[in-house]
Order: C-alpha cells, then sequence, then structure tokens
C-alpha cells in the first residue's frame, strides 16, 4: 500500500526500529510527529503506516471499527501473509459480530463486580510476594514481585495449578522474544513442528501453550470446576459457540496478556516510585490517592505500545486521506503523554485527576479485557506497600526489551528503603 | 446549581461488557455474569454531566441518552 495522498506524505521520524526502546520510549520523536500537520507517513519494511500519534486521533481510529478494521490485517506493525494471519487469529484480530460473540464469553469474569471477589486471593499474593522481597532484602523486582502476581492472579482465574507458574512465565518470556530483535529458541523446541510464521510472535513457545491449553481443556471436560477453563469447554460443547481455534487462542491471549502487561505495569511503577519520592510519601499519607496513582502508574507505564488497525474503506482522518487497506498503527505510547490531553504529561503526578489514558486501548470495544484485574493488582500492591510503609530505591538500569510492541522490563534491581 | 437529570440506555446488541459503565456507575448499571450484557438497574437516571461521561467512555459506544428529564431542584 502507498500513501493515497496525492502530495507527498510528511514522513515521520523513525519510531518502529525496536532498538529505539532500549533505553526508554522515543518521546522526542513522538512529540516531533504529534506537532506534525494531519497524519505522518512513516515507511516500514515494504508497506509503510500511517503514524496515529495524538490522543484524539487516537481514540477517532479505535472508536471506529467500522471504518478501523482488526481483522482484515494484523494487529502489529508487520505484516502476514494471508494463511498466517488466519492460522493466528485471535480474541484482538477480529471485528463484530466474532469479536462480540467471543468477548462475552468471557467477559462476565472480568466485570468491576466480579474482578472485586478476587481482592483477597491478590492479597494473599501480594503479602506473600512482599514479605519475601523485604526478608530478602530486595532483589530483581521484575522477578521476585512483578512477574510472578500477576502470572499467579491470572492462572488461578484459569484453574491452572500454581506449580505450573514459573513454566507459563517462561514460555511468556520467549513469546515476548517474538516481538523483538532476539529470537533464542530453535524452531522446533517444546517438540513444536509448526512452521514459526504460523505461530502467534512466530514462537515455539506459542505451540507449547496450545498443548498446555489442550490438557487443561482434557482435565476440564473429565472434571469440570468453578473457573474459565471450565466455563470455556463449557460453552465449546454446548452447541459450539466457540470453535476448537477459538478456545486455543483464548487461553494463549488470557496466559500471555494476563501477565506480561501487568508484569509491566509494576516494573514501571516500582521505578516511577522509586524516581519519585515525594509522589510515593502522598500515597503513603493519603490512601485516597491509591486509586488515581494506580491511574497513573498504569499510564505512566503504556505496557502495549501500539496497535494497528486496517483501513476498510477509503477514509480520513486528522484532515489526510487514507486509503482502503492502509495500515493505520495508535501509539498509545504518544497518545499518553500527548500536551494536548494532559497537563504537564511528562509529570508522574499520582493525584493527576480526570486520567483517561489509552494505557488499556484507544476507548474502543477491543478494551483491555483484563482492566479491573491489572488495577486491582496495582492498587493492593501499592495498598500493601503503603501498609509497610516501605519505599523502593532503584540499584542501577533496568534491562529492557527491544520492542516496539511490548514496554518491556526484563530486570531491574530494587531495595526496599524504610518510610519516604 | 441545579443538574440536569437524564435517562440512559444501553444498546444490547452493541455492548461488548467492557464494564466501563459499572465502574464508573454501579448504581446505575450492571454488567450481566452470564451474557457479559450490560443493563439499566434502578430508574436510570443520571446528571446530564456524568451521563455523558458513561456515554463517552463506553468502548461499545452502546449507550445512550433516551429521555432528558426535568431539572432538579
Amino acid at each position: 500500500m502507498s500513501p493515497s495522498a496525492a502530495s507527498a506524505p510528511t514522513l515521520a521520524p523513525e519510531i518502529a526500529d525496536p532498538r529505539l526502546y532500549l533505553d526508554s520510549i522515543p518521546h522526542e520523536r513522538f512529540a516531533q510527529i504529534r506537532a506534525m500537520p494531519g497524519l505522518a507517513w512513516h515507511p516500514y519494511e515494504d508497506n509503510g503506516f500511517w503514524a496515529v500519534t495524538r490522543h484524539a486521533d487516537v481514540r477517532a481510529v479505535s472508536r471506529n471499527p467500522k471504518v478501523f478494521s482488526s481483522a482484515i490485517g494484523h494487529t502489529n506493525l508487520w505484516d502476514l501473509e494471508a494463511d498466517a494471519l488466519e492460522a493466528r487469529r485471535s480474541l484482538i484480530d477480529t471485528d463484530a459480530p466474532d469479536h462480540t460473540r467471543l468477548r462475552r464469553m468471557v467477559a462476565g469474569a472480568f466485570t468491576p463486580k466480579n474482578i472485586r471477589r478476587w481482592e483477597d486471593a491478590v492479597r494473599e499474593i501480594t503479602v506473600e510476594l512482599l514479605d519475601e522481597f523485604l526478608a530478602e532484602g530486595g532483589g530483581d523486582w521484575v522477578e521476585m514481585v512483578a512477574a510472578p502476581l500477576p502470572i499467579r492472579v491470572i492462572l488461578s482465574m484459569l484453574g491452572v495449578p500454581v506449580a505450573d507458574a514459573d513454566y507459563l512465565v517462561e514460555l511468556s518470556n520467549y513469546l515476548v522474544e517474538g516481538t523483538s530483535d532476539t529470537q533464542s529458541l530453535p524452531p522446533d523446541a517444546f517438540g513444536n513442528t509448526t512452521e514459526l510464521r504460523l505461530l502467534p510472535f512466530n514462537s515455539p513457545a506459542s505451540h507449547a501453550l496450545f498443548e498446555y491449553g489442550d490438557e487443561m481443556r482434557a482435565k476440564r471436560r473429565a472434571e469440570p470446576c468453578d473457573d474459565l477453563v471450565t466455563h470455556l469447554v463449557k460453552a465449546e460443547a454446548d452447541g459450539g459457540r466457540i470453535s476448537r481455534h477459538e478456545y486455543r487462542h483464548l487461553f494463549h491471549l488470557l496466559v500471555f496478556a494476563g501477565n506480561e502487561t501487568t508484569r509491566t505495569a509494576i516494573s514501571h511503577g516500582a521505578m516511577a516510585l522509586a524516581a519519585h519520592p515525594d509522589q510515593w510519601q502522598r500515597v503513603v499519607d493519603d490512601p485516597a490517592l491509591i486509586e488515581p496513582a494506580t491511574e497513573e502508574i498504569i499510564r505512566w507505564a503504556t505496557p502495549v505500545l501500539h496497535m494497528r488497525r486496517t483501513a476498510a474503506v477509503d477514509c480520513e482522518l486528522a484532515g489526510t486521506p487514507i486509503a482502503a487497506g492502509d495500515k493505520v498503527v495508535m501509539w498509545y505510547a504518544s497518545a499518553n503523554r500527548d500536551e494536548a490531553a494532559y497537563t504537564d504529561p511528562f509529570r508522574f503526578d499520582v493525584g493527576r485527576g480526570d486520567n483517561e489514558h489509552f494505557a488499556f486501548g484507544g476507548g474502543g470495544p477491543h478494551l483491555c479485557l483484563g482492566a479491573f484485574l491489572a488495577r486491582l493488582e496495582v492498587s493492593v500492591l501499592l495498598q500493601e506497600m503503603a501498609a509497610r510503609r516501605m519505599s523502593l530505591e532503584q540499584r542501577g538500569e533496568p534491562v529492557r526489551m527491544a520492542s516496539n510492541f511490548v514496554h518491556g522490563v526484563l530486570s531491574v534491581e530494587m531495595a526496599p528503603g524504610g518510610a519516604p | 446549581m441545579s443538574a440536569d437529570l437524564v435517562r440512559v440506555a444501553v444498546d444490547s446488541e452493541r455492548c461488548i461488557g467492557g464494564g466501563q459503565c459499572e465502574m464508573l456507575e454501579p448504581e446505575v448499571f450492571l454488567v450481566d455474569d452470564d451474557e457479559a450484557i450490560s443493563s439499566v438497574i434502578g430508574s436510570g437516571e443520571l446528571p446530564r454531566d456524568r451521563a455523558d461521561v458513561v456515554v463517552h467512555r463506553c468502548p461499545g459506544a452502546a449507550i445512550s441518552i433516551v429521555q432528558p428529564q426535568r431539572p432538579s431542584e
């Protein structure tokens, strides 16, 4: 596809190279693009994209799925061949009515009311991890707190034994590699025989996760429990409301998205609190700030950097004509720092009011399924840290991922401090 | 100061069960456990400004203001 504008499009500064994200989000480049008129065209491999960087424009794309489709092309920058797109299709890569049907299959478990039922379980896990972190005198925050907390919670919801948490975190880590420059697994890892291009994240770890989901499915068919996998197995048996393919990909998505994104939020949150002790002091002093602090951490972290849509028809956005088939990429990483949407967007402010951030998506139907779960996990963590009157001191630089999709932190050393 | 009360409604075809309405106005909206469709509980009345926020934040664009009410005292 090429830009549809008759006049030469304005070229955006390079933002797609994963290596740009090794130190930080390239905020200065995004600020330049936000300031450009209309939409900027960004060359990318054989097929460039329109860079959507302003808060209002991201919202317009996200909330107009009939024009900006999730199903026509891939939902990442890079393109997939038609058979790979089908083989890899999950809830994320659908439009209504498939999206509505699949989403409602699991959405009931993730409503505010039903997520609140998990508060005690989340608190128990959080207390265990924090006490271990304190007893050890600190260590790698990602390994000790940020990774185990969300994976243990989502596994409990799914009904997966906690003993397998480490294995599924390991698989998840390999999946994330698939969004970066490195891929450390051989193609036949975990007994995989599927062509990598047909697997999510081009990763043999996807094969392992599918296999694991199939085993869970067999177990719950034989012996139903009160968990999400049983719920999905029943939906599959009940007149085929969900296909086998859809089950496998939904299981994959729940495990991956249920741990990777919140892990990222908790990792960046810890770094933000360590870097802004005055802000953490405010939270410790005033429990009413837990809620806005949670939203600010999630905005600050922006765990998912972009999602892509594909124009279904000729259309126009921000005064720029877009041709059917063009790639339209929403950069949440930019929208969440848009000067037009936030006062002082680069200030970490735990008291920020009316924080309509786009860390859970741009406001449209693909809103993060686990948004309330992520909020619960972050807020319980803040409550328990405040109750211990502990602060965090960062030791050295974090190890970040080279990815333009996931704002991942692989490790960051933290030590506990006293009351700030 | 008076706030205009308006009545809100959910289009069950468009609802994706995202739960934003239940988060923002738990007295007015509840998402069903099984079907994951939101419905209005109680009178469905909200001050205009708060109704506007729910309409704005609904990810499925399923909530609308159906009937302006008389201004409250």
